[in-house]
């Protein structure tokens, strides 16, 4: 409906001031809003003549003096609120609360006019009332939220709600630390998807016999070559140690104590790092050119859930 | 007895302490002590430093391993997939073949780049980057004292001592004091050298090897009956000798040339832990 934002607004903003002014707590603050809104439509139209009436009893109730006067406003409201709306049933002693001098006339008036309302009502419970009440309501102002509870007191049951409401989030952690980790993903191994595109795929090379001949006696003159140096390395390296072997023995017949110390292991030296050769030494002097680069490694973290 | 290798003048003079204080094994550094008084050693001992320059550069391909680096990469190329830049130039090359046969449509050039101009600017900027030389002045000049020569080669540090009245080459060393570890006299021979210049590091606590050697007969004394000297790696990470030291005292020799400096049997002895790079 076009106007209930704009009434849900309006009695959003007006329901909190209402409340007190409706000296109503039992029915709670549910009819506050429209009745605030019967208050404050009441009380606008009513102003002007209320001032006047006011004015015009002015000297006729200045004995009573303000307070009597508001007294009198208020059930004044109330009364013809009331009988504005003879489907609402009013709570008996609601009406009754502030007899004026000048309205309880008007006051019992209404209230006789009700009684048969809510002595039809009465005998049903109120949620048929609230419905009745509702069905009014919607066909005024649509869908505006008619309850607005005040504050509860916390109960007792409460902190144990929440307790288990930790509960239940604690073993969703445990489940999901059970569960196996997602692992990090290996880039190299995942084949971007623009390479599985038939259109690179190169036409297979046909090799002449000379050009397969050649490869195939390279292939086997290198492995043979591979292995010679490898067999290299290996004597090279047996060498190493058989000298270290006979130094640490002749160490040893000479001076024992020198060769304890010299068979400690060096804990300074790993970490060994070193760069390596490349295939031209460095320039002297060299300018690299201007810029910055952006780092856009992905860096994945793999927490350790620790139980 | 047969003529010793090596003449050595150790100072007659010099008493050795080795066997004062007994030993007190504990904490490594200097609470070292010397041996318990045991006679029946009368080696003197000394530590000496084969200190290596590591190669800067990449040793040059043999023929076989040109040519097997050659295969490899045409056989890369042969199972690989096309690039985008292989399928740019293959899609230009079909437009250049449209344009050719008049078939072709004008159509507004986009590329105005085309792979081949890019192709063009690469290697012309390839061409205008100098390198580091690979072959230096010093290889030219086959100048032996200096540091930066043969790049691709491991060098080592030799000395030229004077030993009684010769001055022979040898790795640096020097004799051991009661007190300290082998490898901390290597370390002091490292220090004395070049005053606190050259930065190395030493790879463990054990010696690569050894060289023993007795004194002539007109030279041994009553607790000296010889050498051994003990040699200790390490790897030259920074500075190098001063302009300003005597030249003709030290060199930088390869594997290879340390056959012209050092004497038979004592080349023989380092050989066998020098890798062959």
């Amino acid at each position: 409906m076009p106007g209930s934002p704009g009434a849900r607004g309006l009695s959003g903003s007006r329901a909190p001031p209402a409340s007190p002014r409706s000296a109503r707590p039992s029915r709670g603050a549910g009819r506050a809003a429209p009745a605030g809104r019967g208050h404050r439509a009441a009380r606008g139209a009513r102003r002007r003549p209320r001032g006047g009436a006011a004015s015009g009893a002015g000297p006729g109730a200045a004995a009573a003096g303000t307070p009597g006067r508001e007294a009198a406003r208020r059930p004044d409201r109330r009364a013809t609120h009331c009988a504005g709306r003879t489907a609402e049933g009013r709570a008996p002693g609601s009406g009754g609360r502030r007899p004026g001098g000048m309205a309880a006339a008007a006051l019992g008036a209404a209230w006789r006019a009700l009684r048969p309302a809510s002595g039809l009502l009465g005998a049903r419970p109120t949620q048929t009332g609230d419905a009745r009440r509702r069905a009014s309501l919607l066909s005024f102002w649509g869908l505006v939220p008619t309850r607005a509870e005040p504050l509860r007191k916390k109960k007792k049951v409460d902190p144990k709600k929440d307790q288990a409401a930790k509960e239940r989030l604690k073993k969703r952690i445990r489940r999901l630390e059970k569960a196996t980790q997602e692992l990090i993903p290996i880039e190299d191994f995942i084949t971007p998807v623009k390479f599985l595109n038939q259109a690179r795929q190169r036409p297979p090379v046909e090799l002449p016999f000379e050009e397969s001949e050649r490869r195939a006696l390279l292939l086997k003159k290198w492995s043979l070559y591979k292995q010679r140096e490898h067999e290299l390395e290996r004597a090279a390296i047996a060498s190493l140690l058989e000298a270290q072997r006979e130094a640490l023995q002749e160490l040893e017949l000479t001076a024992p104590e020198l060769h304890a110390e010299a068979t400690k292991r060096d804990s300074s030296l790993f970490p060994f790092e070193r760069q390596g050769p490349d295939y031209t030494p460095p320039i002297a002097n060299y300018q690299p050119p201007e810029g910055r680069y952006q780092d856009i490694t992905k860096v994945y973290t793999q927490v350790e859930f620790k139980r | 007895m047969a003529a010793p290798t090596r003449r050595t003048v150790l100072g007659l003079a010099r008493c050795w302490r080795r066997f004062e204080s007994p030993w007190s094994l504990g904490s490594r550094s200097l609470t070292l002590a010397a041996a318990p008084s045991n006679s029946a050693s009368p080696w003197r001992l000394m530590g000496a430093l084969c200190l290596q320059r590591p190669p800067l550069v990449s040793k040059q391909l043999t023929p076989m391993q040109e040519e097997m680096a050659a295969l490899q990469q045409q056989m890369e190329i042969e199972r690989s997939l096309y690039s985008d830049h292989e399928l740019r130039a293959l899609d230009e090359a079909e437009q250049l073949e449209k344009k050719k046969s008049d078939l072709y449509e004008e159509k507004d050039e986009k590329n105005i780049l085309l792979v081949q101009d890019l192709e063009d600017m690469w290697e012309q900027k390839f061409l205008q980057f100098k390198p580091g030389a690979r072959i230096t002045d010093a290889d030219v000049k086959n100048d032996r004292s200096s540091l930066h020569r043969k790049l691709d080669r491991n060098l080592i540090l030799l000395v030229k001592d004077k030993l009684g009245d010769q001055d022979v080459w040898m790795l640096p060393q020097a004799e051991w004091q009661p007190g300290e570890t082998l490898r901390q006299t290597a370390e002091r021979t490292l220090a004395t050298l070049s005053e606190n210049n050259l930065e190395a590091k030493f790879l463990g606590n054990a010696p690569c090897g050894h060289y023993k050697f007795k004194f002539p007969q007109a030279v041994r004394a009553e607790g000296s009956l010889g050498a051994k000297i003990f040699f200790f790696k390490a790897l030259l990470l920074t500075g190098d000798f001063s302009p300003a030291v005597e030249k003709g005292r030290h060199v930088w020799a390869s594997k290879e040339e340390l056959g012209d400096y050092l004497k038979p049997k004592y080349l023989a002895q380092v050989r066998r832990f020098l890798l062959d790079l």
